[in-house]
């Protein structure tokens, strides 16, 4: 059997271990594979962090796509905060163009997008969150553009449950002409958590990553907001979806297969029938 | 530093997935073969932590590897086949089984509380081991439930597990029940609960005693699907709605003429 890409173990490791430590985890392995550090950063999806813009006083939310160094640019002021040293910043060189995580700036076009596009996703964050944080990044691509969109909602705090949604929607954007094919992954990361004295501790905590290719007609600048807009309010309707199948059904389903309330000798019969509905729902 | 890291893989081991994390760990420490071998202490708290269970050579009974089942020097024993035996907590295999009766003053509460645990555990529990072991010097005993169910092709796991210590002295009851489960189809996602359990039994037989643990998964149980419900249309809902108020979605041709809390009738929370 050939050795197993050190890299790919990492993530099959990731994929495994208690996904409400994901950021731990991700640190222990980085300490054990120092060389596998920078791949890892920028596959791995962690829970996001929230800071306010010191110039227009909004939040707005960090990752490495808006990171230079220690400091990150607010979408709202496209400053740096700490300030990046003259001379020092990112962006887009002569021939540079992929610098995301780099502290890319976006160019002038690109960044009357991501403007808009932060407008833009404004609304949705508040129509469909009711609350939370947005960001939205953007960056130059050689034959187009690449961005990502940022939403975080916490529960409120003092309840007997919490919970806490980040999502994430990575996606490169490719210009041809009057088409332009859009690359999306987008990956929702979920923790809920309920404690009481009849219930003891119940941590229902994960995360879920979705992919979609679209070719959509573009005839201006403004169509990209509007089609990325429509491929990332469909993705999160169809994740939420995904999100509420698996955390409320199948894994309460599990359950059920692991003690079952009703007596087995008694349930016997219906229980066959049951497996007999799963094994067609399965097959369809 | 990294046989604390390497430990810590090998206890975060989702239930039916240690063998899996282990192929991982292999991969990442190429470079130090030896690293795996010196795991031993970690397999052996990841064993008896999670209820293991292992079938003795040439019997079809699942019995449980746990701190309360053991003899020390790897040895464990099972009261229901009277039986000790070697236990490898790397490959997890058992060998050298060996005669072994219980006996002591708590010799027959143990036996009858076992009996009344086979009877219950084969009426709610699909695929279980259980055992029952006195402990501390004979002053009391351990009843053990471990539940399992593997579905690696359809990417999910789960284990069910339960432990009880009764006080014959106080007729205290005291324990708790853990349920873990996994599912890992183009993601993550992780099920862990904790419910301590604390009872008086009445009857201080085994009857008894396992009349009270019935009842309290029962209720357990329901409560835990409860909880389902519960974070369901509470938490979950709260996060993100399904559609906007509207019941619409997003007109992204006419975003920009979109006013927050006017137009769209939404929240107006905006800061």
């Amino acid at each position: 059997m050939a050795d197993a890409d050190p890299f790919d173990s990492a993530l099959d490791l990731l994929r495994r271990l208690n996904p409400k430590h994901t950021s731990d985890h991700l640190n222990a392995l980085i300490t054990l594979a120092p060389d596998l550090a920078e791949d890892l950063l920028s596959s791995v999806d962690q829970p996001l962090t929230v800071k306010r813009c010191k110039q227009s006083g909004r939040d707005y939310l960090l990752c490495d796509y808006n990171r230079d160094g220690d400091s990150y640019r607010s979408p709202w002021s496209n400053q740096f905060d700490p300030p990046l040293d003259e001379g020092g910043a990112g962006g887009v060189g002569a021939g540079g163009s992929e610098g995301a995580g780099e502290g890319a700036i976006p160019g002038e076009r690109v960044r009357k997008m991501e403007i808009k596009a932060n407008e833009a996703f404004d609304i949705y964050r508040e129509l469909y969150y009711e609350g939370g944080v947005s960001s939205v990044y953007f960056w130059n691509l050689d034959d187009g553009f690449a961005g990502v969109v940022l939403l975080k909602k916490s529960a409120p705090q003092g309840g007997s449950s919490q919970g806490v949604w980040d999502s994430i929607h990575v996606f490169e954007a490719s210009e041809r002409g009057r088409t332009t094919t859009y690359r999306l992954t987008s990956t929702v990361i979920l923790s809920l958590s309920s404690s009481n004295n009849t219930l003891g501790e119940m941590d229902l905590s994960g995360n879920m990553t979705r992919q979609i290719e679209q070719e959509l007609p573009v005839e201006t600048d403004e169509s990209h907001i509007a089609n990325i807009g429509r491929l990332v309010e469909d993705m999160e309707l169809k994740m939420r979806n995904l999100l509420q199948e698996v955390y409320f059904g199948k894994a309460k389903d599990v359950v059920g297969d692991l003690r079952t309330i009703g007596s087995l000798s008694e349930g016997q019969r219906d229980r066959e029938t049951h497996r007999g509905i799963i094994g067609s729902m399965a097959s369809r | 530093m990294s046989k604390a890291i390497l430990s810590s893989f090998v206890e975060g081991a989702p239930p039916g997935e240690l063998a899996d994390v282990i192929t991982d760990i292999k991969a990442l420490t190429i470079s130090t073969p030896n690293a795996v071998n010196e795991l031993g202490p970690a397999f052996q708290k990841y064993n008896e932590e999670q209820f293991v269970t292992v079938k003795l050579p040439g019997s079809s009974q699942q019995v449980i590897i746990s701190s309360h089942s053991s003899l020390g020097d790897g040895r464990y024993y099972d009261v229901e086949s009277s039986s000790s035996f070697a236990f490898d907590h790397t490959t997890q295999k058992a060998s050298a089984v060996q005669s072994h009766v219980v006996e002591g003053s708590q010799a027959d509460l143990v036996k009858s509380t076992l009996k009344s645990l086979s009877t219950y555990v084969k009426e709610h529990f699909p695929n279980a081991a259980y055992g029952v072991y006195p402990i501390e010097d004979d002053s009391k005993i351990a009843i053990l439930i471990v539940s399992n169910k593997y579905s690696p092709n359809n990417f999910w796991n789960g284990r069910w597990r339960s432990l009880y210590i009764f006080d014959p002295s106080s007729s205290a009851l005291e324990g708790s029940v853990k349920v873990d489960v996994h599912y890992y189809e183009d993601g993550n996602v992780r099920l862990l609960t904790n419910k301590p359990v604390t009872a008086t039994v009445s009857s201080a037989t085994g009857a008894g005693i396992v009349r009270e643990i019935a009842a309290a998964e029962r209720k357990y149980q329901e409560e835990l699907n409860r909880g389902f419900t519960n974070l369901s249309e509470g938490a979950f809902k709260g996060l993100r709605r399904q559609l906007p108020v509207t019941r619409q979605k997003i007109e992204w041709d006419k975003v920009a003429s979109y006013r927050l809390g006017q137009d769209i009738g939404g929240g107006s929370s905006r800061r």
